[in-house]
């Protein structure tokens, strides 16, 4: 019965259906469509550019999504961080010992932390959490005609449902990555303390003397471009979700994949940038 | 609704702990760079900034005191290093401290160390001060070398001189490795032993002959007097030596 629904779907597509509707038709990925993914991306952005703009200001909205996404993802994101604090200090000490550096510790952990393991990390256990449930959030309600109605009642859907997620993603992101770095050091700090006899106030000292205000606002900048990409691609699955239950959990697993995947390449074209003016 | 408050203040205090931290973290960094210290500027010409980069430590006694702010190249040979230094710190460089580029630990990060001066007058915001030259690197390698080369030509010749010994060629060679040679020397020594004693003897007799008696007689005499003139000068000495306690101890 599905099958028959979905060849049918098929058989029209090329005549009726928008370009986004036609990719998640397919079950395959090709090339062709790739592109017109990234085409439909780019004008749903512009378009949540253009609305984020334009009044009414879903004020109230924006910040219960805050919450659910800032306050809800702290213990995930803080457990995460102190982890990768305290296995990448072990992990590191034995290298550092061969050249008998381990005073060096506290400063390499706080860069790698810092400039990279805090954000990208933060980015990516949000785009798990935050843009899987936007994606199936959306989605359910697109599915379930929710969208359509609000349109039918007068409220812009847009600016009620994807503006206020997008801003809180792309404002939470940076503040949990914040968090990240501080807990993430703490994990170095206890790290250290595994095999050596650090205190905590020599730890910190070094921490901040090996710090640079470069390494600490790009990290910062591209952190918000993550929480925007995570959104952004969340809400963009979801709301152009198929019909069905089964467009719902598609929706929610790209929303995840592309996300990471976005999450990578933006830090690849950020640490670049970084680069060019260090 | 009431959960809904709860949850405001919630995001509220999430949002103000981040901003805090931040705050924090942004303050500290800042701390380093004397964002936040008030500082003046001095300056000192070196013929070689050799690797120092803007933001590297200065340092005074070992503890950083600011850091460098510009270099910027003066004339072909001369480079200008601006140093931002803690307000605080000024009182202790004087106008005729040094500045000299230095190594900070292996990874090879430059720093300038500032040393003391010994004139009253305090630096002011402003001042140039003198620069030392730092020992480079190219230049001890330099003269290494060249200790190197003087060591490998004596090293040489010590091989020359030690494969001849070796051989048994020259003096020292024919002593080292010779026996006909050790032996004649054995003769020799016992040769001269004998030959020795007979012209004892001889001496002997000769200071009872008629004809050498006077000449011997005067120089013992001779021998006398020289005695006694040491033994004065010794007794003047110590009474020297013995007034002069005298004084210094009243």
């Amino acid at each position: 019965m599905v099958d028959t629904v979905d060849k049918q779907t098929n058989g029209k597509s090329k005549e009726v259906l928008t370009d986004c509707e036609v990719i998640n038709n397919r079950d395959g990925y090709s090339f062709h469509s790739f592109f017109a993914d990234i085409g439909a991306l780019s004008s749903f952005t512009l378009r949540f550019f253009r609305e984020a703009i334009r009044p009414p200001y879903e004020f109230n909205e924006f910040l219960r999504q805050s919450y659910l996404i800032g306050v809800k993802s702290f213990g995930l994101v803080g457990i995460t961080g102190f982890i990768m604090g305290l296995v990448l200090t072990i992990q590191s000490r034995p290298t550092l010992a061969v050249f008998g550096a381990e005073a060096w510790l506290p400063a390499m952990v706080a860069i790698s932390i810092v400039r990279e393991i805090g954000p990208v990390i933060t980015a990516v256990i949000c785009a798990g959490k935050v843009g899987s449930s936007i994606g199936a959030e959306l989605a359910s309600m697109k599915v379930t005609e929710q969208i359509d109605a609000m349109e039918v009642s007068g409220i812009n859907p847009f600016n009620y449902i994807v503006v206020t997620r997008v801003l809180a993603c792309t404002f939470m992101i940076p503040l949990l990555t914040v968090f990240a770095d501080a807990i993430g050091l703490l994990g170095g700090f206890a790290g250290v303390n595994i095999k050596g006899d650090t205190s905590f106030s020599l730890y910190f000292l070094q921490v901040f003397n090996s710090l640079d205000f470069m390494d600490l606002f790009p990290s910062l900048i591209k952190s918000f471009f993550f929480g925007q990409a995570v959104g952004i691609i969340g809400c963009y699955k979801g709301y152009n979700c198929n019909e069905g239950t089964e467009g719902v959990g598609k929706a929610a697993n790209s929303a995840v994949v592309m996300a990471s995947l976005s999450i990578f390449i933006i830090d690849m074209v950020a640490v670049q940038i970084t680069s060019f003016f260090m | 609704m009431k959960n809904e408050t709860g949850n405001k203040v919630k995001l509220g205090i999430f949002i103000t702990a981040g901003s805090v931290l931040l705050l924090v973290a942004i303050y500290f960094i800042g701390a380093r760079q004397h964002l936040f210290d008030r500082t003046i500027i001095i300056t000192g010409v070196f013929k070689d900034a050799s690797g120092l980069m803007v933001g590297n430590n200065v340092r005074f006694l070992g503890i950083n005191i600011g850091t460098i702010e510009g270099i910027s190249i003066m004339t072909d040979s001369t480079v200008r290093v601006d140093m931002q230094i803690e307000e605080d710190i000024k009182k202790f460089i004087k106008t005729d401290s040094k500045a000299i580029i230095s190594s900070e630990g292996l990874m090879g990060n430059k720093a300038i160390s500032l040393t003391p001066g010994d004139s009253g007058a305090v630096i002011k915001d402003g001042d140039s001060i003198a620069t030392i030259k730092p020992a480079d690197m190219d230049m001890i390698m330099a003269k290494l070398n060249r200790t190197v080369d003087n060591a490998s030509s004596i090293t040489g010749d010590m091989a020359v001189i030690t494969k001849n010994i070796r051989n048994g060629k020259g003096s020292v060679g024919k002593l080292f490795s010779d026996t006909v040679f050790a032996e004649n020397l054995d003769q020799t020594l016992v040769n001269l032993k004998y030959g020795m004693k007979g012209f004892s003897d001889n001496m002997e007799a000769a200071k009872h002959s008629v004809l050498l008696k006077g000449a011997f007689k005067r120089m013992k005499k001779e021998e006398r007097q020289e005695r006694k003139e040491e033994k004065k000068e010794v007794k003047e000495e110590k009474k020297e030596e013995k007034e002069q306690r005298k004084e210094e101890g009243k």
